[in-house]
């Protein structure tokens, strides 16, 4: 039972790590918006494959896109 | 979907069909990227898009195309160092996150946008683009293209303030989720000691460590419930606030009293189980309100940041703000006036809307002033101008907005009247027990007293309100409307008059073609078509009425005489249309238009009259059963119009609304509000227009319909998305399930308190009890609360 008095300092100091991590990564705006990486993962398109052509009109066949 | 009208759109292999030619050109370009998998991920329904910007995509390429001017294009980008540029916009209309996913990817599938991440929380695209390939002015057009809104973003002091909240929102609520879960396991193991036996040396480790840890969570995540509190104390209210410090501020005191003297019982795991869950409703809440919270404030943003200006004789384009008094500028037609001037040479007509609500233009000349945020509809004109944007009246429009907001009576909400008699009741209950045991057992006395305020604990009476708005917004959302203000659902809950706006709100806020009364033997479809064709000739909104009946018919020249009529030549025949005294001129046979209350035209063949074509606002479809729902309800329904024309008594005469106010400036607007409040009723208003805002910022609570002004978004406490007025009522009947969810919820958790307390005052109840007891009343509260999402 002695180990506590090692054990508890090393749980506080982890729990102390993780509270700094986080809020660097808050202050960082990592968490501003939380519904759009959460909804990310759903869309699985690959932003570079669709480059469009410089011509604006140029209609795309959407059974081309990678899906 | 309306009837007749054929707007279909091919989206994965089905045809759809749209209500307007906005839409369809959205969903037409939406479904052409390859990006029709929006419209299954989306979880919210997306604004209507305004006509204008799609109608007229080659007049809105050149409105944007201003923004390549390099000068204007240094207030928001900024130069990278790998020679891209970065440029910071404001997005308006989102609704969800799909939209994100939408902007994001159209974006980068145009040539040179290097990287473009959108911001929901603060309707912000950050653009990376190589200012070689791209052009701003095509940014702004595909982003407008899609539905949405871009401008210039400027950081303001409300958008930092709003984000800065919200980051010390999330940094509190993890630190209490860390500490809890620490504090959560130490006292697992002291509960264990407690029943089955500990050596004292280990239990006061224990309690040492988790003073530690939840004396660094009071002092952080619970800090503002202590200020909050104090801040009204000081004021002489009781807010729900107030039971809440004072239970976690007395718990973590005896708390720590009992771990520094080493006698007693230790609250710490209750202490910041109650911060952490009470934190974390309130984030939620927050969240919710905030992600609705559209930042479309300044009025003077929306202005055109460029004006034309004569320097040296010669037109050029300077920065709005550095026009002087007495400068020369030139206004264009088609294009929103900057500033507030005085006619110099021109002769047009401006559309008003901002300042009456109404479509139609006044004619101006020379010598009359123009407002900056109307609307130059026909020709050139060169104005004097008069002074800065402070003296403008839109300015004062705005300023009479904040008065409005900060003279928005404040009506106690539920659980501050709540908290004020439960505080007053927990501490008579304390002092009651404190002095009862003092005469029984003096030795136990402090630790039984302190035990019945750790479990007249109001956490569960503190989430009742949060949760249940909370839920209660998610459910909205999906139906199509979208909740903004701060308590508005309770307000909305206790209304007892209902004000309706007129133009674009109970009306369509466009003209159509009421009404055709020929005068020959011409059928109507003949004048119909004749009208059409000459109508293609006219920037008057009146132009728009008979853009659906389209013509086939070729004149062989047009006239446009600004603010009167059209005369069109065709085979020898000279046609004219317009008001009755425009056609007198060329026609003096020319009748009086019938008696309907209409706004009338005529059409004339040489000095024959054809035809009176009377035009008007048509009603919403549902307008008369939302109304008559309404007064069914028990609500006194009132409408109140800026229209100083004969429209406004005959609508209400149509829809049964029997009181009426017509020819109302928004200032008046708002001081009728005020003067219905004074009379003590509660009231909601139902607006669209920029000359609502005031008048929607006064009211308890507010609707912006679809279609409404930014401004107008930005005041209202509820946004409806679809063009449906039920959404009204449904949100009325929602926000009254809300308070009776949110009385059910307060009934629960006082009647806990009420069976909990004697048990408590007879030390009956030892710590690990209070902390099951406490989380389960406060899990009932959130389940009941999702009720409301049903």
């Amino acid at each position: 039972m002695a180990s506590l008095y090692f054990l508890i300092p090393v749980a506080l100091l982890f729990c102390a790590i993780a509270i700094k991590l986080l809020l660097w990564a808050i202050n960082n705006g990592q968490y501003d918006d939380l519904d759009k990486e959460a909804w990310k993962i759903l869309a699985d398109e690959e932003p570079s494959a669709n480059k469009e052509p410089s011509a604006r009109a140029d209609p795309v066949d959407p059974e081309e896109k990678p899906s | 979907m309306p009837s007749g009208v054929d707007y279909d759109v091919v989206i994965n292999g089905q045809s759809q069909p749209m209500c307007c030619p906005g839409c369809r050109a959205v969903a037409g370009l939406i479904a052409s990227g390859g990006m029709a998998s929006f419209y299954e991920q989306r979880t919210a329904f997306s604004l209507r898009p305004t006509v204008e910007t799609l109608e007229q995509e080659s007049n809105s390429a050149a409105r944007h195309l201003i923004y390549d001017d390099p000068e204007l294009a240094a207030t928001f980008t900024e130069q990278l160092d790998s020679g891209n540029c970065k440029a910071q916009l404001l997005l308006g209309g989102m609704t969800c996150a799909a939209c994100t996913w939408l902007i994001e990817q159209s974006l980068l599938a145009m040539p040179g946008v290097k990287n473009a991440s959108v911001q929901l929380s603060q309707s912000r695209v950050d653009i990376e683009y190589c200012p070689e390939e791209s052009l701003l002015s095509a940014i702004f057009q595909r982003i407008e293209a899609l539905g949405y809104k871009a401008r210039p973003f400027q950081s303001s002091a409300q958008r930092e303030q709003m984000s800065g909240e919200y980051k010390t929102g999330l940094k509190r609520l993890a630190v209490a989720g860390l500490g809890m879960m620490q504090v959560g396991m130490f006292a697992i193991a002291l509960h264990a000691g407690d029943i089955q036996g500990m050596e004292y040396q280990y239990q006061a480790l224990l309690r040492w460590v988790s003073l530690l840890v939840s004396s660094f969570i009071v002092l952080y995540s619970a800090r503002p419930f202590f200020t909050t509190a104090w801040r009204h104390l000081r004021q002489g209210a009781l807010v729900m606030d107030l039971p809440v410090a004072l239970a976690i501020g007395l718990a973590w005191l005896a708390s720590a009293w009992a771990t520094l003297s080493g006698t007693g019982q230790v609250y710490f795991d209750s202490v910041v189980m109650f911060t952490f869950f009470l934190l974390l409703a309130r984030f939620l809440e927050l969240r919710v309100r905030q992600r609705n919270a559209s930042t479309w404030i300044d009025l003077e943003e929306s202005l055109p940041p460029l004006v034309l200006v004569r320097t040296d004789g010669q037109w050029q384009s300077i920065l709005r703000q550095k026009v002087e008094a007495g400068d020369t500028v030139l206004l264009k037609p088609g294009e929103a006036i900057a500033v507030d001037a005085q006619l110099i040479e021109g002769n047009s007509a401006v559309e008003e809307s901002a300042f009456n609500g109404e479509e139609l233009p006044r004619r101006v000349q020379a010598g009359d002033i123009v407002y900056a945020g109307t609307v130059n509809m026909e020709a050139s004109m060169e104005a004097r101008v008069l002074g800065s944007y402070r003296d403008t009246r839109l300015a004062l429009l705005q300023r009479s907005i904040t008065q409005g907001e900060a003279d928005k009576p404040a009506l106690a909400m539920l659980a501050d009247r709540v908290a004020s008699y439960f505080v007053a009741a927990v501490l008579l209950i304390t002092t009651a027990t404190a002095i009862a045991w003092l005469t029984i057992d003096p030795h136990q006395a402090l630790w039984i007293s302190l035990s019945v305020l750790v479990i007249s604990c109001p956490c569960a009476l503190s989430l009742a309100t949060p949760a249940a708005l909370t839920a209660a917004a998610n459910a909205l959302r999906s139906a199509g409307v979208i909740v903004r203000g701060e308590n508005a659902l309770e307000s909305l809950s206790r209304i007892s008059h209902l004000v309706f706006d007129k133009t674009g709100t109970l009306t369509e806020g466009e003209l159509t073609i009421a009404k055709i009364v020929t005068l020959t033997e011409m059928p109507e479809a003949e004048v119909l078509s004749l009208a059409s064709a000459l109508q293609q000739h006219s920037n008057h909104p009146i132009a728009r009425a008979f853009e659906k009946a389209g013509s086939n018919i070729n004149f062989d020249s047009v006239d446009y005489e600004i603010g009167a009529g059209l005369t069109g030549q065709l085979g020898g025949y000279c046609y004219t249309l317009g008001s009755e005294r425009f056609c007198r001129q060329y026609t003096p046979a020319c009748p009086a238009p019938p008696g309907d209350k209409l706004y009338w035209i005529a059409l004339c063949k040489n000095d024959l009259p054809l035809a009176w074509i009377g035009l008007s606002d048509t009603v919403r479809a549902e307008a008369k059963e939302v109304v008559d729902s309404a007064k069914a309800a028990g609500l006194t329904v009132e409408l109140l119009t800026g229209d100083s024309s004969d429209q406004g008594p005959s609508l209400a005469a149509q829809l049964g609304i029997d009181t009426l106010n017509t020819d109302m400036r928004p200032q008046q607007k708002m001081e009728y509000v005020k003067q219905l409040q004074c009379r003590g009723a509660i009231v909601a208003m139902v607006g669209d227009g920029l000359n609502d805002a005031p008048v929607l910022s006064v009211a308890n609570t507010s609707f912006a319909v679809a279609g409404a002004t930014d401004l107008a978004r930005t005041q209202a406490d509820f946004l409806i998305v679809d063009r449906d007025l039920h959404a009204v009522l449904n949100t009325w009947q929602k926000s009254r399930q809300c308070g009776r969810i949110i009385k059910q919820n307060f009934a629960w958790a006082l009647g806990y308190n009420i069976f909990a307390i004697p048990l408590a005052a007879m030390g009956f109840i030892p710590p690990w009890a209070a902390a099951i007891g406490m989380s389960l009343s406060s899990l009932l509260v959130v389940l009941n609360s999702l009720r409301l999402n049903r």
